[in-house]
C-alpha cells in the first residue's frame, strides 16, 4: 500500500499518507519539536505541542494555529472497517427469576428501548425489594409476567429482542 | 493629578493605567462582578466592585462611578472608549463634582455627537462634506432637485433610523422615482416616517482619520492619519498608520481641516476626525468621534508620542510640550483587532475558555491585551480580546512583521480574528495599497479562510506522521 | 549475503501470513481479527518481539508432511502493555483452525517458562479447534506441558486468558486454570463437550453458543469473568486489567499519580435509604468511594448478590468484594461465596489489598442451598479472608447478621482495620426474628401478641440495631461518616503499605473446595 496511513486533522479532514506523501513536505527541524515546512512553495512554521506516541496522537500548531491529529495505521484502518466499537453491549437475551418472590412493580412496558442498568422489575423476595436491573441496551420483546404474580426460581421474566 | 480612575475595563483600562504608573499617578480600577479576575483589577493600586456583570448595572452606572472616585479621593476619570466616553452628562457629573475629565467638555461631546449639529459647527470653517441634505426630505420634486445638484449615483438614508434599513444607491436618474418610493415606504413602515437624507455617494471610499489633540490655551495638533478602511459590517478590524495613497499635501490639508474641526466646537483633549476619501482623492468630512479610539496605538507608534499622557497632561492643564513641526512619521504601523469572533462562520461571537493563550513578542511587536490564559471570555462585554500591532521602518515591513506575530500568537479555546488578519495581509489588494471599506465585501469570503486551513491541516498531519515515523525507529526498553 | 537476508525476508514474509490470504478473509468475514492483528492491537506499539516465527510441525502421518505452515498455528513472544513486559501467546486459526500439535504446544510452553523465569505476565488469546487430531497422544501431551505450568506459575505471576474463538475439549483447562477468562461474544464458545455429543448420550438439543458461549458463561457458569462484545474491546479490558496488577507475586500493583483533595464525598449519606427493608445500589456506594471511573468489575452478571472488581483508592490498585443489596437482599449463596472467595485468594496471591463492603442479612436459605453444599462454599468465603494476608479493611454499611458477619472480614478473622455507618446493624439476627424468639413466652402470654412483637422489636432494635454493641467491644474500630469512607480508606491503606504477617510452616491448607 503506498499510502498506508489514514491521518486525521480535527476530526474535519482526513488525508491518506505515506512516505511517498511525505516527500512533498520539505521539513526542516530547528529544535526537537520545531519545523519549517515548505509544501507548494508556501512556507509555514509548525510546532509539536503535545504527543503520545501510544495513541498515535498529536497536537500541532501550524502558523499560531492548533491542529489535533490522530494517525491510524492499517490494523486501525480494518478494524474501524470491521465495524469494531469500544462501547460494549451484553447479549443476554432473556432475564429468568433469581429466586421464588412476588412481582411487586414493572416499570416497563413491551417495546421499550432500556439502557444498560434501567429498572426492569422489581421483585419481592427474603422480605425486600430486589430491583432487577438490565444487563444490556436492548428493546422489550415479551414481559412474561404479570404485577402481583408470584414465580419461581429461574422463571422467564423478560425476554428481549 | 494624583490618582485617576479609569471608568472602563480590558485592555484600554490597563493601556491608560500603564501610562499613569509611569507618570507616577495611582490608579483606581473599577469592575464589575463578572471581572472580579480580570487583569486590569490586578494592574490597578485600588480597585472597587461597581455593580453587576451587566454593562447597565456596572460600567455605565456614570453616578455610581463617580461616587466611588470622591470617596477615594481620585483626581480625574479617565474614560477610555465606548461606556461613558462620549456621554456628555457623564462628563457634565464629572466636572460638577469637582472632578477632572480627562477627554474634551461636554458641550463639545454634544454637538459632535449630534450629526447634525456638528455639520452645523463646522460650517463656518469650510469644511468639505459629503455633498446631501442637511435636512429631511420628503417631497419628490426636492428630492430630484437635490439629486441633480449633486450628483450621481447618490445615497439615500431614512431620516428616522439605521441599521441599513431605508438605505439605498441610485445610480441614475433614470431608476431615481422608483428607489425613492421604494425607500421612503420602507422608511415608513420601519420608523414611522418616510422621511430621508439625501447624499452623494462615495463609491470607492476609503476611510481616513486623522488624530487631534488640543490643550487649553488654544493649541491644537493634528498627528496624522489613520487608514481605517478594512471593515467588516462597519466595524474596524485592521488599521494603519499612515495611509499607503496620501501624499504629503493631503495630508496636510487633511490635518488642518480636522483641526479646524476640532476648534469649531472647542475642543479639549484627544479626539478622532474621520473623513471619506474618495478615488480622486477628494475627502469629505464624516464625523468627529470626542474619545481616545481603539486604534490610537499606531499612531503613537509612528510619532513616538504617548497619546495617553498627553491627554492628562492636558487635563491638569498643561500646554502641548510640542509643536506641529516637531511631529514627523518615522515608519510605519498597522494593527490588527484580534475578537473573539469567528470569521469562518460570519464573524459572530466564539464563547469559551482561553484555554491557551500566548501572545507573541519581540521588536516591533505591541499587544495591548486584556486577557489570560484560563480566563473565560465574557459574555457581557464587547468580545476583543486584544490590540495586536506591529512596527516596522516601512509598509511591507510591518505587514511581514504582522504575519509573523499572527503565527506566533497562541489561541485555543475560542475562534478568533487572527486568521482572517492573516488573509488581509496576503492578499494583494492589501499590499499593494490599492483598496477601500469594500475590501471584505469584494475579496473575503469564509471559504479563503478553509482553503487555507486545509493546506495547513495537511502540513500538521504530515509533520506528525513524520515525527510519529521517527518515534517508531526509536528503541523502546519494557520495564519489568 | 543478500541472497541470504532476501531468503530470511521471504521465510518472514510467509510466515506472517499465517494459512493465507484467503482464510485471513475468513476470518475477517466472521468479526474476528487474526492472531497477529490481536497481539498489535494488544500490544504497545512496536514493542511485540516473536519468538519461534519460524517452528514448523514435526508430524509425518497422514500426509501431513506436505502441510507446513511457519510459527504452526500460534504467535508467540513477548512485548509490552503500557511499557510492561508481558509475555503473550495467540493462537492462529487460520493455521489448522489453530489447533495444538507437540511444537504448538511447546512454543506456548517457552513463553510460560520465560515469564515465570523473569516474573511477568502471560496472557493467552484462544482461538482453536482443539487437539490436532493427526498428532494423537503427542497433542494431548502438549496439553498437559501447558496446564502444569500453569498450576505452576499459579499465583507466581498473573495468567489471563481470552477465548476470542473456539475452545473446546480438553484445552479448555488451561484457561480455567487461569486468573481470569474474558470471553468475546458471539464469536467465541467454551465446553469440555460439544452439543454433538451432548445430543447423542443426553439427547438434549442445544446450539453452541447457549451450551457454551460468553452469555452463558458470564451468567450461568461463572466461568467468564467478563465478556465483551467485539475482538477490540476484549484486548481493551485486558490492557485495563492488567493495569490493576502487579507484574508478579513479589511486587504490588503500580500506582496512579494523585493528588489529595479533601476526599469527602457528601453523596455517600444519601445511598442507603431509611427503610431498611429498601434496597440500594452497592455499586453507587463503590462508586463514591474510589478514585473516578476506576472501578473494573470481575463477574458482573454472576452472582450478583456479591460485587467483586478492580479499583483505586488514592492511585493505588485494591481489590472490593461488596455485598450487594439490590440482588437477593445481599445474602450470601454457594455461588457468590465461590465467587468472593476466588477473588479475594488471586488478590491474596499477589498483593493485592482488599475493601470489603458489607450489608448482609445472612445466608441464603432453602434445600437447594443446603443440599449443593452452601456449607462447604461458605467456608471457602471465610477461609479465603481469613487465609489472606494483604490488607484487609471493613466497612459496613448497613446490616451484619449472624454467621454473615463473621465471613464478611470481620475483626476476629484478621481484619485490619473495621468501619461501620452510623445506619449499622451488627447482630446475631434481625430485630423481629431475635424478638420473636428471645420474647417468645412473653408474646405468647400477651394479650395482643402482634403488638407486643412489635413493642419488643422496637426496644431490641434500639438495644441491638445499632453498631455500638460491637463498637464498645473493639468489634469495629470507628463509627464513621459516610461522607468520611474515602478519607477514613485512603490513610487507612496507605497506614497498612508494609503489612507483614509471619505464616507457620506448612504445605498448603485445606480449603473445603
Amino acid at each position: 500500500m503506498p499510502n498506508p496511513f489514514e491521518v486525521k486533522v480535527n476530526g474535519e479532514w482526513s488525508f491518506q499518507m505515506g512516505p511517498e506523501t511525505l516527500e512533498g513536505y520539505d521539513q526542516a527541524r530547528l529544535t526537537p519539536e520545531s519545523f519549517h515546512v515548505i509544501h507548494n512553495a508556501h512556507s509555514f512554521s509548525v510546532q509539536i505541542l503535545e504527543a503520545d506516541f501510544n495513541t498515535k496522537t498529536y497536537k500541532v500548531s501550524v502558523d499560531g494555529k492548533p491542529f489535533s491529529v490522530s494517525i491510524s495505521n492499517p490494523l486501525d484502518q480494518l478494524i474501524s472497517a470491521m465495524g469494531f466499537e469500544l462501547g460494549s453491549s451484553r447479549n443476554v437475551s432473556h432475564i429468568e427469576a433469581p429466586m421464588p418472590g412476588l412481582i411487586l412493580d414493572i416499570p416497563v412496558s413491551e417495546g421499550d428501548e432500556v439502557k444498560e442498568g434501567d429498572a426492569l422489575i422489581v421483585l419481592e423476595a427474603m422480605k425486600m425489594e430486589n430491583v432487577i436491573l438490565s444487563p444490556r441496551e436492548g428493546v422489550i420483546a415479551k414481559i412474561a409476567v404479570e404485577k402481583g404474580a408470584a414465580v419461581d426460581k429461574k422463571s422467564l421474566l423478560i425476554e428481549f429482542k | 493629578m494624583k490618582k485617576i480612575l479609569i471608568a472602563n475595563r480590558g485592555e484600554i483600562a490597563i493601556r491608560v493605567m500603564k501610562t499613569a504608573r509611569k507618570m507616577g499617578i495611582q490608579t483606581v480600577a473599577v469592575y464589575s462582578e463578572a471581572d472580579r479576575d480580570a487583569p486590569h483589577v490586578r494592574f490597578a493600586d485600588q480597585a472597587v466592585c461597581i455593580g453587576e456583570a451587566p454593562s447597565s448595572k456596572s460600567y455605565l452606572r456614570g453616578d455610581h462611578i463617580v461616587e466611588v472616585a470622591k470617596s477615594l479621593d481620585v483626581d480625574g476619570i479617565h474614560p477610555g472608549y465606548g461606556f461613558l466616553s462620549e456621554n456628555a452628562a457623564f462628563a457634565k457629573t464629572v466636572t460638577e463634582n469637582g472632578l477632572i475629565f480627562i477627554g474634551p467638555g461636554p458641550e463639545a461631546i454634544h454637538t459632535m455627537g449630534d450629526k447634525l449639529a456638528a455639520k452645523e459647527a463646522v460650517k463656518a470653517y469650510d469644511i468639505p462634506m459629503v455633498p446631501g441634505t442637511d435636512h429631511a426630505v420628503s417631497d419628490m420634486d426636492e428630492v430630484l432637485e437635490v439629486a441633480r445638484e449633486i450628483g450621481f449615483p447618490i445615497l439615500i438614508k431614512a431620516a428616522a433610523g439605521g441599521g441599513g434599513k431605508g438605505m439605498r444607491i441610485v445610480e441614475s436618474e433614470k431608476e431615481l422615482k422608483s428607489q425613492v418610493e421604494r425607500a421612503m415606504s420602507e422608511a415608513a413602515s420601519a420608523f414611522g416616517d418616510g422621511s430621508v437624507f439625501i447624499e452623494k455617494y462615495i463609491s470607492s471610499p476609503r476611510h481616513i482619520e486623522i488624530q487631534v489633540m488640543a490643550d487649553t490655551h488654544g493649541n491644537i495638533l493634528h498627528f496624522f492619519e489613520r487608514e481605517c478602511s478594512i471593515q467588516r459590517r462597519h466595524q474596524k478590524v485592521v488599521e494603519e498608520a499612515p495611509s499607503a495613497v496620501l501624499t504629503p499635501e493631503l495630508r496636510d490639508r487633511m490635518g488642518r481641516a480636522a483641526v479646524d474641526v476640532a476648534r469649531s466646537c472647542g475642543y479639549v483633549g484627544a479626539g478622532t476626525v474621520e473623513f471619506l476619501l474618495d478615488d480622486k482623492h477628494n475627502f469629505y468630512f464624516l464625523e468627529m468621534n470626542t474619545r481616545l479610539q481603539v486604534e490610537h496605538p499606531v499612531t503613537e507608534l509612528i510619532t513616538g508620542q504617548d497619546l495617553v499622557s498627553l491627554q492628562i497632561r492636558v487635563a491638569r492643564g498643561e500646554v502641548l510640550p510640542l509643536k506641529q513641526e516637531d511631529l514627523k512619521i518615522h515608519g510605519h504601523a498597522i494593527e490588527l483587532r484580534v475578537y473573539a469572533e469567528d470569521p469562518r462562520n460570519d464573524f459572530l461571537p466564539s464563547v469559551g475558555k482561553l484555554e491557551r493563550y500566548r501572545l507573541p513578542e519581540g521588536e516591533g511587536i505591541r499587544v495591548d491585551n486584556g486577557f489570560e490564559e484560563g480566563m473565560q471570555v465574557p459574555i457581557y462585554y464587547d468580545p476583543m480580546l486584544s490590540k495586536l500591532i506591529t512596527y516596522g521602518a516601512d509598509r511591507m515591513e510591518a505587514i511581514q512583521l504582522m504575519l509573523e506575530a499572527i503565527a506566533r500568537y497562541q489561541v485555543e479555546g475560542v475562534q478568533t480574528t487572527l486568521p482572517f488578519g492573516a488573509f488581509v495581509c496576503r492578499h494583494q489588494a492589501f499590499r499593494s495599497g490599492n483598496f477601500n471599506t469594500h475590501f471584505v465585501k469584494d475579496y473575503y469570503a469564509p471559504e479563503m479562510l478553509r482553503t487555507r486551513d486545509e493546506q495547513e491541516a495537511g502540513v500538521a498531519a504530515a509533520v506528525a506522521l513524520k515525527y510519529y515515523l521517527e518515534e517508531q525507529e526509536k528503541l523502546r526498553i519494557p520495564t519489568t | 549475503m543478500e541472497k541470504k537476508i532476501e531468503e530470511l525476508q521471504k521465510r518472514l514474509k510467509e510466515a506472517r501470513l499465517g494459512g493465507g490470504a484467503k482464510r485471513i478473509e475468513r476470518q475477517h468475514a466472521q468479526k474476528k481479527l487474526t492472531a497477529r492483528e490481536r497481539v498489535n492491537y494488544l500490544l504497545d506499539e512496536g514493542s511485540f518481539e516473536e519468538m519461534g516465527a519460524l517452528v514448523t510441525h514435526r508430524t509425518r502421518d497422514f500426509g501431513m508432511e506436505d502441510q507446513q505452515y511457519y510459527g504452526d498455528g500460534v504467535v508467540t513472544g513477548y512485548g509490552t502493555i503500557d511499557n510492561r513486559l508481558v509475555y503473550v501467546y495467540a493462537q492462529d486459526f487460520t493455521v489448522f483452525g489453530g489447533s495444538l500439535s507437540e511444537t504448538h504446544a511447546e512454543k506456548i510452553c517457552k513463553v510460560m517458562d520465560l515469564a515465570v523465569r523473569v516474573g511477568a505476565p502471560v496472557i493467552g488469546l484462544n482461538d482453536s479447534g482443539g487437539a490436532r487430531i493427526q498428532e494423537g497422544v503427542r497433542s494431548l501431551g502438549g496439553y498437559a506441558d501447558i496446564f502444569y505450568r500453569n498450576v505452576k506459575a499459579s499465583g507466581v505471576v498473573p495468567q489471563l486468558s481470552a477465548i476470542m474463538g473456539p475452545c473446546a475439549g480438553g484445552a479448555v483447562y488451561s484457561p480455567a486454570m487461569t486468573d481470569f477468562i474474558l470471553m468475546v461474544e458471539e464469536t467465541s464458545y467454551m465446553f469440555v463437550t460439544g452439543p454433538n455429543v451432548v445430543k447423542t448420550v443426553t439427547n438434549e438439543t442445544v446450539t453452541s453458543e447457549e451450551l457454551g458461549g460468553a452469555s452463558t458463561h458470564a451468567v450461568k457458569s461463572g466461568v467468564a469473568h467478563r465478556t465483551a462484545s467485539n475482538d477490540v474491546v476484549c484486548l481493551e479490558d485486558l490492557r485495563t486489567l492488567l493495569s490493576y496488577l502487579p507484574q508478579n507475586n513479589r511486587e504490588k500493583a503500580p500506582d496512579i499519580p494523585f493528588e489529595p483533595g479533601t476526599e469527602y464525598r457528601e453523596e455517600l449519606g444519601a445511598i442507603v435509604p431509611g427503610n431498611p427493608n429498601k434496597p440500594y445500589d452497592m455499586h453507587e456506594v463503590i462508586r463514591g468511594i474510589i478514585d473516578a471511573e476506576s472501578f473494573f468489575e470481575i463477574h458482573k452478571d454472576y452472582a450478583e448478590n456479591i460485587i467483586t472488581g478492580f479499583a483505586r483508592l488514592g492511585g493505588k490498585s485494591i481489590g472490593i468484594v461488596a455485598n450487594q443489596p439490590l440482588f437477593l437482599a445481599g445474602v450470601l449463596d454457594s455461588d457468590s461465596s465461590r465467587k468472593a472467595a476466588r477473588f479475594t485468594r488471586f488478590c491474596d496471591s499477589f498483593n493485592i489489598p482488599l475493601l470489603i463492603l458489607v450489608d448482609v442479612p445472612g445466608f441464603l436459605p432453602g434445600t437447594d442451598q443446603e443440599w449443593s453444599g452452601i456449607i462447604m462454599h461458605g467456608a471457602k468465603l471465610l477461609y479465603a479472608l481469613s487465609e489472606a494476608t494483604v490488607p484487609r479493611i471493613t466497612v459496613i454499611t448497613r446490616k451484619a447478621y449472624g454467621g454473615a458477619y463473621d465471613v464478611m472480614n470481620s475483626k476476629h478473622i484478621g481484619a485490619d482495620l473495621n468501619f461501620a455507618w452510623p445506619g449499622a446493624e451488627i447482630a446475631v439476627m434481625g430485630a423481629k426474628g431475635a424478638s420473636e424468639i428471645i420474647f417468645r413466652k412473653e408474646i405468647k402470654e400477651a394479650t395482643d401478641p402482634d403488638q407486643k412483637l412489635a413493642e419488643k422489636e422496637a426496644e431490641y432494635a434500639a438495644k441491638f440495631a445499632n453498631p455500638y454493641t460491637a463498637a464498645q467491644r473493639g468489634f469495629i474500630d470507628e463509627v464513621i461518616l459516610p461522607a468520611e469512607t474515602r478519607r477514613k480508606l485512603i490513610k487507612g491503606f496507605a497506614s497498612l503499605e508494609n503489612k507483614e504477617v509471619l505464616q507457620p510452616n506448612r504445605k498448603h491448607g485445606n480449603i473445603p473446595l
